[in-house]
């Protein structure tokens, strides 16, 4: 089994150069992971603090291959049938009714009870039958005829035996439906998983995957993944900002601003034509990448200082 | 699978990096995929299939760099072939070409075949370091260099002389990389074993005995053992049980349906975490004990969803505020010391504290609560108050008691611990960390 055919997971450089044509900017070990995991077939687990980029990777994988993204969000009490697939009940129900007559006259002139149902059991399998049945995000994965991305996010919120429930998807790409029975991929889906370490996942999830740690860039990628996402951006204020962020990141806050509330501070600055960072602009738009006021309070105490170093450090 | 590979992963597994077979046939493939030319790739496709999570992906950083560092073997100080004009006849030994030709390559590779000839492997203690340098250097042919160094040296011209000494130069780096080759291997190979060894026997020494240096290792201990415990009972509350339908709920809810079950309810299972009440002896016959329970109750905070802890020692007050407001070492500090408490350090007194308990905390009891009471019993042949006793063990789910003491002493002297028995649930000798551990998982286990 291989992925291989997807155009554009020929190489290494390829996935790299083909996720930045999407807006995703890779270091060489995502690259290199995407490249293995496209050739072994083998899911991907994607761990790291929270806002860097974790769902976006797969975004931007479905994005790059021209295939759709199937997502899964898990949550505490997420089971099967939210998953996989459910039996439309109220649609088998309505029809039953609806064909009471029908039935009524199948069942007509026979003389005892284990007639009728022996007659019955011609039909027996049209009520469980795919048309009655309503595929969740996995099943929909495993059906799509050209391939998709699967996204199943936040794994770490989900419960253990939803968890145990996944590794046959996630090693064999099959799943098992009692009254219809074994459905196989179509084509195989590329599947991501990702995690913000709440709890410890179980070996078996781990053996079945590839493990891929992302931490937070360093400054130069992402000033690189700044310019990429708000091209508006002048280059000294993009080097300011990124070291401004850096700096925060260092500093004793309960939540470290992430990728994305950067970018978004780009886009704010951008909207406000700053052209260079300082206090007040800063003061006034901290709330863009820090959200508890006791993390503001911390960062407010020592804006003079961040703000020169890093005015300093940029030039 | 190649030989490199295969002691690659050896190597992490003795570090502690559970890789399994499939893990192994990943790396083979991803290897196959990226050949050994590119460290860089080779990092990042042994590291996915390998390493699977944070702290293993760290390991799996010094391993790596331990594992296939190969600079800084032979290259540097070599002197490269020209600066010496001499003609080699007379240095016969291969050790000997192998210096003056500068080949980093070839020194490296004589050393990796060395090190595998003399079994580096199996190192096990730092105290064996020189035997390894000693095999490994006969094998790489140190007996020909020193030779060969003699004879420059015994010639008498100022030629031969600077070669002797620039020979000798060389023969003392070479040493020098032995040594670093042999401790690299130490890291990789022995660190884990001893100190796998060590844990094993804090694991079952008496925790009376155990000194103020073991007790970094025993709270990495305990945080382990917490962990394994959480991992094994912590599941979450809800748990659908699948396809069971709950009658009950349905027929109620489709009544507004005319009674057609358009929408069936599943029955589901609730788990309930044991709400724990710890009364804690803090006297100072049993406090390094006592010191030990409350960190690891500390730790299974999270496990427990209620848990309010209680010292005593003449009289009895709480002490759970002290567990949120301080970290786990401080505050078990201030109880033992009494430190802005208003407990009284002198004579045991458990009739007193059972007072204590059921005049002012008798409504923490409930039939969901596990009392556990860690004591010895000791207590200056005062009134026992078993009748307090009788009146905590019939309001709660359990009563289990832990006694630093053994069995055999229970009983003797001032000791109320035969009074006691009858009453609880479970009494128990707990004085080493896996007693601790078997208590703490069957109070976790039995819902």
């Amino acid at each position: 089994m291989s992925l291989g055919k997807w155009t554009g997971f020929d190489s290494r450089e390829g996935v790299r150069e083909g996720l930045k044509t999407v807006g995703y900017i890779a270091t060489d070990r995502i690259a290199n992971t995407v490249y293995l995991a496209s050739q072994l077939a083998k899911p991907i687990l994607v761990e790291g603090p929270a806002g860097v980029g974790k769902t976006e990777l797969a975004k931007a994988t479905a994005s790059f291959m021209r295939v759709p993204l199937i997502r899964l969000q898990c949550y505490e009490g997420l089971d099967e049938s939210k998953a996989l697939y459910e039996w439309k009940y109220g649609k088998q129900l309505l029809y039953t009714q609806l064909l009471k007559d029908k039935l009524d006259r199948i069942v007509q002139g026979e003389m005892d009870l284990s007639e009728s149902i022996e007659k019955l059991h011609q039909y027996d399998d049209i009520f469980f039958s795919p048309r009655f049945l309503e595929p969740r995000p996995l099943l929909k994965a495993l059906q799509q005829k050209e391939g998709a991305v699967l996204l199943v996010d936040e794994i770490d919120k989900s419960d253990d035996e939803f968890e145990a429930f996944l590794l046959e998807i996630l090693s064999d790409f099959q799943v098992s439906i009692p009254e219809i029975g074994t459905i196989e991929a179509t084509s195989l889906p590329f599947v991501f998983l990702t995690s913000n370490s709440t709890r410890e996942l179980s070996e078996a999830l781990q053996r079945r995957c590839l493990h891929l740690y992302i931490s937070f860039p360093d400054e130069k990628l992402e000033r690189e993944i700044v310019r990429s996402r708000v091209p508006d951006i002048t280059e000294k204020l993009n080097r300011q900002l990124v070291a401004f962020i850096n700096k925060v990141r260092q500093l004793d806050i309960k939540k470290l601003p992430s990728v994305s509330e950067t970018i978004d501070w780009a886009r704010t600055l951008v909207l406000l034509h700053a052209e260079n960072l300082d206090r007040e602009m800063v003061r006034e738009t901290l709330n863009t990448f820090l959200k508890r006021q006791e993390d503001m309070q911390v960062a407010e105490g020592r804006l003079d200082e961040l703000t020169e170093q890093a005015v300093r450090e940029a030039r | 699978m190649d030989r490199i590979l295969e002691n690659f992963i050896t190597v992490l597994r003795r570090s502690g990096v559970r890789v399994s077979v499939s893990e192994t046939m990943d790396a083979v493939r991803a290897v196959a995929l990226s050949g050994y030319e590119d460290r860089q790739l080779v990092k990042d496709f042994l590291a996915a299939s390998l390493a699977k999570s944070q702290p293993e992906k760290l390991i799996f950083e010094s391993c790596f760099d331990n594992f296939f560092n190969v600079e800084g073997l032979g290259g540097q100080n070599a002197l490269s072939a020209n600066q010496i004009a001499t003609p080699a006849e007379h240095l016969s030994a291969p050790l000997t070409q192998m210096l003056l030709s500068g080949s980093g390559g070839g020194l490296s590779l004589a050393f990796r075949e060395a090190a595998l000839g003399a079994g580096i492997k199996d190192i096990q203690y730092p105290q064996q370091r020189g035997i390894y340098i000693q095999k490994l250097l006969q094998i790489l042919g140190l007996n020909g260099l020193n030779e060969d160094i003699q004879n420059q040296a015994a010639k008498g011209s100022a030629e031969s002389a600077a070669l002797a000494k620039s020979l000798e130069s060389m023969r003392d780096d070479l040493m020098r990389l032995a040594r670093d080759l042999i401790d690299r291997q130490l890291d990789l190979y022995a660190s884990k074993r001893s100190e796998e060894m060590l844990e094993r026997q804090l694991n079952f020494t008496n925790l009376s005995t155990l000194e103020e240096r073991d007790l970094i290792r025993i709270q990495v201990i305990i945080q382990k053992m917490v962990k394994r415990l959480k991992d094994r009972y912590s599941r979450r509350p809800k748990a659908a049980r699948r396809g069971q339908l709950d009658l009950k709920r349905t027929m109620r809810k489709n009544i507004v349906y005319g009674g057609v079950p358009f929408d069936p309810k599943w029955k589901s299972k609730k788990i309930d975490r044991p709400e724990v009440v710890v009364l804690c002896d803090v006297s100072r016959s049993v406090s390094n004990v006592v010191r030990f329970l409350l960190l690891i109750l500390y730790s299974l905070n999270e496990v427990i969803s209620k848990i309010r802890s209680f010292a005593f020692c003449t009289n009895l007050v709480e002490v759970s505020s002290f567990f949120e407001k301080y970290p786990v070492h401080e505050a078990i500090s201030k109880i033992l010391s009494g430190d802005g408490l208003s407990i009284v350090l002198r004579k045991t007194d458990y009739g007193r504290s059972f007072t204590d308990f059921r005049e002012q905390h008798s409504d923490c009891l409930s039939k969901k609560t596990t009392v556990i009471i860690l004591g010895d019993a000791r207590s200056n042949f005062g009134e026992p108050r078993t009748d307090i006793l009788r009146f905590i063990s019939e309001r709660c789910k359990r009563l289990i008691w832990l006694n630093p003491e053994a069995p055999l002493r229970w009983g003797s002297g001032d000791s109320e611990m035969k009074k006691y028995i009858p009453y609880c649930t479970l009494a128990r000798e707990c004085s080493t960390l896996h007693h601790l551990e078997s208590v703490v998982g069957s109070l976790l286990r039995s819902r």
